[in-house]
């Protein structure tokens, strides 16, 4: 038997040669983005920027270099070209206007937060990668509330109190995000409730980003709802797989019986 | 009466007699033509709701899981019973080899019966993609880059299963197509040709039981009976009985107790040619040759191994001149047997991980 170590190259030339064709489904394109970031010739500061993008929940959602910041990463020359709306970098101020592109309902309720009309009007203030990181950005979670970030700029009650408000309604979230992938283990794709559920995150977490606590209490209801709603589909969707279960078990019972009485025949 | 149906069943059922030596093992092929009707009867349930389209496959499938009534049943019984088809068929012809009883006269119920294996593994196949899901859209695209392996008509066996340079709906029309309308008619005449073949030549005798009946030569055409043999109706009848239920058993254990077992996370999700997902395999049936294929350095090579032992399985019987038709008086080949069992099953696993 050949060591392993050929084995693992050559395996690895496999599976390269395998699925990096364009029969394969989709090609693995070049990104000059991440090429020239990469090399040796950037700037020390802008080289770990690849790595952190690879490690991000952007990264998990592909959701590549000009999404945000526009260019063309197939193209080397015209790669940050204003001609393919290459945007560069945001200013401070401009950061929650550059990620609510996509983020729409966030930014509106960022821009009425206290937050957001401290940043607009000029004064210190954070934008949305103070709180969320920006290439190396993770999944979102009410964690990201806490003493080490909120105090650098403010005290920590206020923050607490709204952490508290959201507590109950994003660990139900959570639980019920859980029980949506238990049932894909259980070869069910619950589309229609992850939609749901993903929705209702959605509105969930562009409501906090207003900072008012009482406005999330006052709408946590409406919420609450919606998860409950999605809670009895998985509830009815257990109960589904329960019964498919026991019946496949009594048509084995009811085979297994027939086999029993055909050899006692 | 009219067409002498009391005459048939007088003749094929009740004085049709089988060699008392026959064991349990014998009943494999009526085991695998059950396996094809059940196929045959949950695929005509599955074709009213399904559609063949990238855009509404999966959630077709989906809506036969989830919102036709016993749907769920169906399906689970189609995957399942395809998986259990193949190893029926392969124990099939395993016993058949082990026993001897491809020797002539009955060589050509030998290749038939491989034939029909390598149908059976290609119904498997062509059916995987069909849920297109995660699973079987990469899956798909990894067997069909095996055939690249060859040079110069690789590419083009390749294009032509796909219809194109991608996995992509023509694809799974194509596959659709083979799964219903083409496989179909080739597996009931192959199986046609074998059963025919069964019944002309006659059941062989076990080598191993306490009889071994075979000593006539073999010079001319001359029907194998049994006259003082088990009559097939009750006593060999109760056996495939008796199998056929151990058969939905094994299926209902399956799908009650396993019912994950041949649908990993990826098969519950939608086909994303734009995803890949971390680890690629075909099904297990495909996880020995993809292994090989990965393990040998020279892809051509790899593949021509492959083919070369297919061409040998099917013909085997011309090829083995001996006479001894007992494996375990024939140590080499014997040995042979095992080295190739335990290597499929380690390439399996191996290729699993």
């Amino acid at each position: 038997m050949l060591p392993l170590t050929v084995h693992a190259g050559y395996q690895q030339d496999f599976e390269n040669e395998f699925l990096t064709k364009p029969w394969a489904g989709v090609q693995i394109e070049q990104n000059f983005c991440i090429s020239c970031h990469s090399s040796e010739q950037m700037k020390p500061e802008f080289r770990s920027i690849p790595e952190e993008w690879q490690a991000s929940w952007h990264a998990q959602n592909n959701i590549s270099c000009e999404d945000c910041h526009g260019g063309d990463s197939k193209d080397a020359a015209l790669a940050m070209s204003p001609q393919r709306g290459f945007l560069g970098s945001p200013q401070y101020k401009d950061v929650p206007e550059f990620c609510g592109k996509c983020h729409i309902a966030i930014l509106t309720n960022f821009l009425e937060s206290g937050h957001g009309k401290a940043l607009m009007a000029g004064k210190k203030a954070p934008n949305c990668v103070v709180c969320h990181g920006s290439h190396n950005i993770q999944k979102a979670s009410i964690n990201i509330i806490s003493v080490q970030l909120c105090t650098k700029c403010h005290s920590y009650e206020r923050a607490k109190v709204m952490k508290q408000a959201l507590f109950l309604t994003e660990t139900r979230i959570g639980e019920l995000g859980n029980k949506l992938e238990e049932l894909k283990h259980e070869g069910i794709y619950p589309e229609t409730d992850e939609k749901s559920l993903f929705s209702t995150q959605a509105e969930f977490r562009a409501l906090f980003h207003t900072v008012d606590v009482n406005l999330v209490k006052d709408r946590t209801d409406e919420f609450t709802a919606k998860l409950d709603l999605i809670d009895k589909n998985i509830q009815d969707t257990y109960q589904l797989l329960k019964f498919r279960k026991n019946f496949s078990a009594f048509l084995m019972l009811s085979f297994a019986g027939m086999g029993i009485v055909i050899f006692l025949l | 009466m009219r067409i002498g149906l009391d005459n048939i069943i007088q003749t094929q059922v009740i004085d049709y007699r089988i060699p008392k030596n026959t064991n349990i093992f014998y009943t494999l092929g009526f085991l695998a033509v059950v396996a094809y009707g059940i196929q045959v009867l949950t695929g005509i349930l599955l074709l009213i709701y399904y559609v063949p389209h990238p855009d509404h496959a999966f959630g077709s499938v989906q809506d036969i899981m989830t919102k036709v009534p016993y749907g769920w049943l169906f399906r689970e019984m189609h995957a399942v019973g395809s998986n259990l088809m193949i190893m029926v068929v392969m124990l099939h012809m395993v016993t058949v080899f082990l026993m001897g009883n491809y020797k002539r006269p009955r060589e050509l119920t030998w290749l038939g019966g491989g034939l029909i294996l390598i149908i059976t593994v290609i119904f498997g196949l062509s059916g995987y993609l069909l849920p297109w899901t995660q699973l079987s859209y990469w899956a798909t695209t990894v067997v069909t880059s095996m055939p690249t392996a060859f040079p110069v008509i690789g590419e083009p066996i390749s294009r032509i299963l796909r219809g194109g340079d991608y996995v992509t709906a023509t694809t799974l029309s194509r596959f659709f197509a083979l799964h219903v309308a083409i496989l179909p008619p080739i597996f009931l005449a192959l199986m046609g040709v074998h059963l025919f073949l069964i019944n002309r030549i006659g059941i062989s005798a076990t080598p191993f039981g306490k009889i071994d009946e075979e000593k006539r030569p073999l010079t001319e055409y001359k029907r194998k009976t049994y006259p003082d043999g088990y009559p097939y109706y009750p006593t060999f009848f109760k056996k495939q009985m008796y199998m056929m239920m151990a058969y939905f058993v094994v299926m209902f254990f399956i799908m009650t107790f396993l019912p994950t077992l041949f649908f990993p996370d990826e098969a519950n999700m939608p086909a994303d040619p734009f995803h890949t997902p971390q680890t690629i395999k075909p099904a297990w049936y495909l996880l020995a040759p993809y292994q090989l294929l990965k393990l040998i350095p020279n892809k051509f090579f790899g593949i021509m191994i492959q083919m070369i032992l297919i061409i040998v399985f099917l013909l085997w019987p011309f090829l083995d001149i001996q006479k001894e038709k007992n494996v375990l008086k024939r140590p080499v080949l014997r040995g042979v047997f095992l080295f190739l069992l335990v290597t499929w099953v380690v390439l399996l696993f191996w290729g699993r991980t």
